[in-house]
């Protein structure tokens, strides 16, 4: 079965003047279809940028990116749109940005639906899911938290085969998060819908199928049922999480030492 | 949702409604003002023209039915006013009579006695004519069957009444009703006279004409086509049917089309210009209002929709306000049109409002492009990047202008010989586009050299101030925008007083006094006696007679002119002149009593008296018989008939000598000295009291002595021998170049009359043309009558207008109209210049203030962009005073630095474009305009946009502060 999301050697750089700044490298990534998965990592590590780059909206520099099988390389600028318009839905950080605020819930649903076939139904459906259906209020007056949940109804208005959300839980207090997830684990779960979800929240990762930590640009480790995982890269490179930083500091030299299951560090140490 | 965006960005919308109607307002306003001012130049016009130009005489002998006349029916014209004449002398009489019929014409005149006539061969006698009412008059060419004789004889007509009719009245159509020596005053008969009388002879006959005058209320400036078209269809019919076509129309014609070409150049440049600023103002303003719309647009296109959907999506609002501003500044312009008179709304109007907002729809697309194609992404960034301001358009600009600039200064292939062209309009607002640019460039890097000065001042609000103003990009807008706005605008306030004062002189100058009452010619004592009898007080009114001509001549009573006239300039006593008292002599016979030497044989010589007699222009002179072989006697003739009943003035004696062959030549002149004068009156002789003996009492070809009066009689040359009545050369203020060996027209058009220049004067009041003004008491002594083209004019001090012609028309003397100073003002105000120049002032300054509004709103939304780094400096520490002062100083900064170089530009574009741009559809000839600068509207505008702009800024930069938490820091990186 071709995977959803498939990221082979993905570089992005970014140029700020004379600078060049390297903000993914060589990434590899596959997300199986109706598969649920937080991207995790510290400030600045890349996940917002890859997050964009599984939109459309940013190209990589290098490498490939399928969706669905799809590679995003040979798609121009109108077929971007028309496949963000009818298989991606998008939720970003700050609930606002994702909403016109003079708007109602409905209104702004619609508003999603105008790069595909308007369904009535369908607004009301998903109105009714996050708990706002027939709610005339325009959406600049909602909490943050039910902006958030309109905000995901909107991410969810055409049908998405992949959701894509920054941080979608940043600015609500725990229960109206907790809704949030619900919400994103119930369109997977019922609709088949593939999320990536970038996240610092515990609670998010944890209510997500697999975790993937970006650490300086690179896919660092994985996680799946509780358990993490570092990623060995293409070139063969292991990115050492922190909370081993102490026994292996970075600049130290470690010994590999090969073992049935695979190898081992060791520090080596001057005396050893 | 459109709608509930625009509420959502209300303000914002607001004020791009405002900035949009305001210059689609006045672009809309320029054609319709157009329209008004053309149908008021039309109106005018036709109003100024003389009867006979305001339509068409349309005269054949051969369309008695006149058939051609139902051709010339217009919306603009009058019903025609038929009618018939012939022209025939009188039995026994040199003067030619017209009898004629005008329909409606007993409506026209006022009867003095008797009646209308009412049956064939009765006729209505003009009250100069000396016809009595009862009397026969018997016409060469109208004959009659002779009652009882079998035998064709002249008709008799009979005069059944008598009129006056006022000569400016346009039923008559300027035909002269006065009559004079060789023409008596029309003969009012009724039509059936024409089948009563038989035409004698065949080379003459009864003329049917047709009067069709164009309807002044109903003409239109959009008429000006349909006029020239039917002056075309009269004239071509009246040279197909051989016929003749009167009046002047050609004339009025002709000045209509002049004022309105010089109407259509202004105006287009003036509203081109407002179009521009308006362009230049909604580009930066709609720009705002698609930008303030970015996280939307970045939403659509983050939901995949297609480009179409979000070109629409970006355009959908900017383009709503700009329909609404289109229709609701064509219906303001239209309202304010509707004011000044009739309008109605033309497509030219409609285009120019459109045209205008073409550069709010140009800002759209633009904007809109930049946000459908900038990656999604930077929506997001938290510092927007700044695309570098190019150098291409402002080199455009700048080359443009200077190029310009040269053109004015030089002369050059834009300029008329005149030295002044329209295209001159178009100087401010280059200029001003120009220091807008340069300001805007300069602005920033002069900033910059201040930080070194903040910061040694140590104050933290100076040094934030400049280091915003010094980023550059982010005030260029403003700068440029507010420059360009203020200079227009000063250099429209200066043009506007420059133009209001020159229009005030020249009316006064053209006019003469506050009021000018015209009066229907006559004899010049009985006008200065209604004068006198009208402002007993010789403080409200002036008689003046003017005489046009090249030089032109006005001649008036100086000490009364001296009260009334504007900028009288000359002393008391300057125009006058020692004179002695004129010869008036009333009977029928003259009597000289004269000593001479004997005359050769072979001369027959003849002294003649000359006279002026009323009612002619021509001298009337008599001969006193041959002189008799002896050496004096009694020499006696009859005296000229006029001055039977009407005092004449004797004007002098000259002689003649005839010669037989060659015989006499040896002898070159004769003495002949007349000793004393006598008239005979009622068969009584009585001595004329001539002053023969006074010493300088006589001048010209003779003296006063003892003897009596003595002058040659020379067959060679015969000068007249005048009494000393008036100066050989006329007492004179001129106004120009007039060459003292010119000749005045005089009162009887004449030009007999030199002139001795006593002054020159840069004006001279009521003359728009060079030309003198002499006393009227001279001049009526100069000459034998009063021309046709004297008009006479009695000049008004202010308010004094209607007693003053209540009383002439107690004193007889018709009043054909009155103008004021003030009127001329007004109309110069609504001819081309003008109506340009009133356009460019009211637009110029909303557009300024619009554009300061603008400005202020631009600053707050860029210092509301950087609200993050105004929450890190409060969360650093730095005190909202030094915050609120710094706000503040960065936008008194901007707008200072775009009301001072729009100041400078617009000071510069007037000290350079005014004396170059018309002021006047018709360059005055006198008095010169001048041009010098007024401060008050350079510190009106300053003053009111410095100040505006401290308030505004002052009261923003509160509400910005206001806004300024650190809950701003609180937003998270991506």
């Amino acid at each position: 079965m071709t995977a959803a999301v498939r990221c082979a050697g993905v570089v992005r750089i970014y140029r700020a003047g004379e600078l060049e700044v390297v903000a993914l490298r060589d990434v590899d990534l596959v997300v199986e279809r109706g598969e649920t998965v937080a991207l995790l990592g510290p400030s600045g590590a890349g996940k917002t940028t890859l997050l964009w780059m599984l939109a459309g909206l940013l190209r990589p520099s290098a490498g490939r990116l399928w969706l669905d099988g799809t590679d995003l390389a040979g798609l121009d600028q109108r077929r971007l749109d028309r496949l963000r318009a009818g298989h991606i839905g998008v939720v970003l950080q700050n609930p606002s940005r994702n909403l016109i605020p003079y708007a109602t819930p409905a209104q702004n649903v619609a508003f999603a639906q105008r790069g595909v076939r308007r369904d009535r139904r369908r607004i009301a459906e998903l109105l009714d899911r996050v708990g706002l259906g027939g709610v005339t209020t325009r959406v600049g007056r909602l909490s943050g938290g039910e902006q958030q949940r309109v905000a995901v109804a909107v991410a969810l208005a055409n049908r998405p085969r992949l959701l894509l959300a920054d941080e979608p839980t940043s600015q609500l207090d725990a229960a109206t998060g907790q809704a949030v997830i619900d919400l994103i684990g119930s369109a997977a779960a019922e609709e088949g819908t593939t999320a990536v979800v970038v996240t610092h929240d515990h609670a998010v990762s944890g209510a997500l199928g697999r975790t993937v930590t970006i650490r300086d640009g690179r896919v660092g480790a994985e996680g799946r049922g509780g358990e993490d995982f570092v990623v060995v890269g293409r070139d063969g490179g292991l990115l050492l999480p922190p909370e081993f930083h102490e026994l292996l500091p970075p600049g130290s030299r470690a010994r590999i030492v090969p073992i049935p299951q695979g190898v081992a560090l060791h520090r080596a140490d001057e005396d050893a | 949702m459109i709608w509930r965006g625009l509420w959502e960005r209300r303000w914002q919308s607001l004020l791009v409604l405002v900035v949009a109607v305001v210059p689609v307002a006045a672009a809309a306003y320029g054609p319709l003002r157009r329209d008004q001012a053309e149908t008021a130049i039309v109106r005018d016009v036709l109003a100024a023209a003389p009867v006979e130009g305001r339509g068409w005489h349309y005269s054949t002998k051969t369309d008695p039915a006149l058939k051609a006349v139902a051709g010339f029916a217009r919306d603009f014209t009058d019903p025609p006013v038929t009618g018939m004449e012939i022209v025939s002398p009188r039995i026994g009489e040199r003067r030619s009579y017209p009898v004629v019929w005008q329909d409606g014409q007993c409506a026209h005149v006022t009867i003095l006695e008797g009646r209308c006539p009412a049956a064939p061969r009765e006729v209505l006698a003009e009250e100069g004519s000396a016809l009595e009412v009862g009397e026969p008059v018997r016409l060469a060419l109208l004959l009659a069957a002779v009652p009882g004789t079998g035998e064709i004889g002249p008709a008799p007509l009979t005069v059944v009444g008598r009129y006056r009719a006022n000569q400016a009245d346009p039923f008559w159509f300027g035909r002269p009703l006065a009559g004079n020596s060789s023409r008596a005053g029309p003969l009012l008969t009724v039509r059936e006279t024409r089948t009563a009388t038989v035409v004698a002879g065949t080379q003459d006959s009864w003329s049917d004409y047709a009067i069709v005058s164009v309807n002044r209320a109903r003409v239109r400036g959009s008429d000006l086509p349909g006029l020239s078209a039917l002056h075309g269809v009269v004239t071509a019919a009246g040279r197909a049917a051989g016929s003749a076509t009167l009046g002047r129309f050609a004339d009025t014609l002709d000045v209509m089309n002049r004022q309105v070409g010089a109407l259509g150049v202004p105006l287009a440049l003036v509203v081109a210009q407002l179009a521009a600023l308006g362009w230049l103002l909604l580009f930066q303003t709609v720009a705002d209002l698609v930008r303030a719309r970015g996280p939307e647009i970045t939403l659509a296109r983050l939901r995949g929709q297609s480009r179409l959907q979000v070109w629409r999506f970006c355009l959908a609002e900017p383009l709503a306000v700009l329909a609404v501003a289109l229709a609701a500044g064509t219906a303001l312009a239209w309202l304010a049109a509707a004011r000044s008179g009739p309008v109605a709304l033309s497509a030219a109007a409609v285009g120019a409002g459109a045209a205008t907002v073409f550069g709010g729809l140009a800002a759209a697309v633009l904007a809109a492009r930049g946000m459908a194609w900038r990656p999604v992404t930077e929506q997001w960034r938290r510092v927007p990047r700044r695309a570098a301001r190019g150098w291409v358009l402002d080199t455009v600009v700048l080359v443009v202008a200077g190029v310009g600039l040269v053109e004015l200064l030089a002369g050059g292939i834009i300029t008329e010989p005149s030295g002044r062209d329209v295209a001159a309009l178009a100087a401010p607002g280059l200029l001003a586009l120009a220091a807008a640019l340069l300001a805007a460039r300069l602005l920033p890097p002069l900033a910059r050299t201040a930080f070194a000065a903040t910061r040694r001042g140590g104050g933290l609000a100076g040094f934030l101030a400049v280091r915003q103003v010094a980023r550059g990009a982010a005030t260029a807008g403003s700068v440029i925008v507010v420059a360009a706005t203020v200079g227009v605008a000063v250099f429209a306030g200066l043009a506007w007083t420059v133009a209001s004062a020159n229009y005030r002189e020249v009316a006064r100058a053209h006019t003469g006094a506050a009021s000018v009452i015209d009066v229907a010619p006559g004899d010049i004592a009985r006008f200065r006696r209604a004068v006198e009898a009208a402002d007993p007080s010789g403080r409200a009114a002036a008689p003046v007679v003017r005489v046009p001509g090249n030089p032109a001549m006005l001649a008036a009573d100086p000490a009364r002119l001296a009260h009334v006239a504007y900028g009288y300039p000359a002393p008391a006593g300057a125009l006058s002149a020692p004179v002695v008292p004129r010869v008036w002599v009333q009977g029928d016979r003259l009597r000289v009593t004269a000593v001479h030497e004997r005359p050769p044989d072979s001369w027959t010589a003849r002294v003649f008296g000359v006279f002026a007699t009323p009612g002619t222009v021509q001298p009337a002179q008599i001969p006193l018989g041959p002189l008799r072989p002896g050496t004096g006697g009694d020499y006696e003739w009859n005296l000229p008939g006029a001055c039977r009943d009407a005092p004449c003035e004797l004007r002098g004696f000259r002689s003649e000598v005839l010669m037989d062959g060659d015989a006499g030549l040896d002898r070159t002149a004769l003495d002949y000295t007349i000793t004393r004068l006598d008239v005979r009156r009622d068969g009584r002789w009585s001595e004329v009291e001539a002053a023969l003996s006074t010493p300088g009492a006589w001048t010209g070809g003779g003296s006063a002595t003892e003897r009596g009066l003595v002058f040659p009689i020379d067959p060679v040359a015969a000068p007249l021998a005048r009494p000393a009545t008036f100066p050989e050369r006329l007492p004179a203020l001129v106004n120009g170049p007039v060459d003292g060996g010119m000749r005045l027209p005089g009162l009887d058009d004449a030009y007999a009359a030199g002139f001795e220049q006593k002054a020159a004067y840069a004006v001279l009041p009521g003359l728009d043309q060079v030309g003198a003004l002499v006393d009227l008491d001279l001049a009526d002594r100069v000459a034998y009558g009063e021309a046709d083209q004297a008009t006479f004019e009695v000049w008004v001090a202010a308010g004094e207008a209607g007693r003053i012609a209540a009383a002439l028309e107690r004193e007889n003397l018709a009043v054909s109209g009155i103008r004021h100073a003030a009127d001329l003002e007004r109309r110069f105000t609504t001819q081309g210049p003008g109506a340009a120049l009133t356009l460019l002032l009211t637009a110029a300054v909303a557009a300024a203030a619009l554009a300061l509004g603008r400005a202020v709103l631009a600053l707050y939304t860029a210092a509301r962009a950087r609200g993050y780094e105004l929450a890190a400096l409060d969360a650093a520490g730095v005190k909202p005073g030094a915050l609120r002062l710094a706000l503040m100083l960065e936008q008194v900064l901007v707008l200072g630095a775009g009301t001072c170089a729009g100041l400078a530009a617009g000071v510069v574009a007037a000290r350079l474009a005014l004396p170059r741009i018309p002021q006047f559809a018709d360059q005055p000839v006198t008095p010169p305009l001048a041009y010098p600068l007024d401060p008050v509207p350079v510190v009106v505008v300053g003053s009111a946009a410095l100040l505006g702009s401290l308030l505004l800024a002052a009261v923003l930069s509160e509400v910005l502060l206001r806004g300024v938490t650190v809950e701003r820091l609180r937003e998270t990186a991506g």
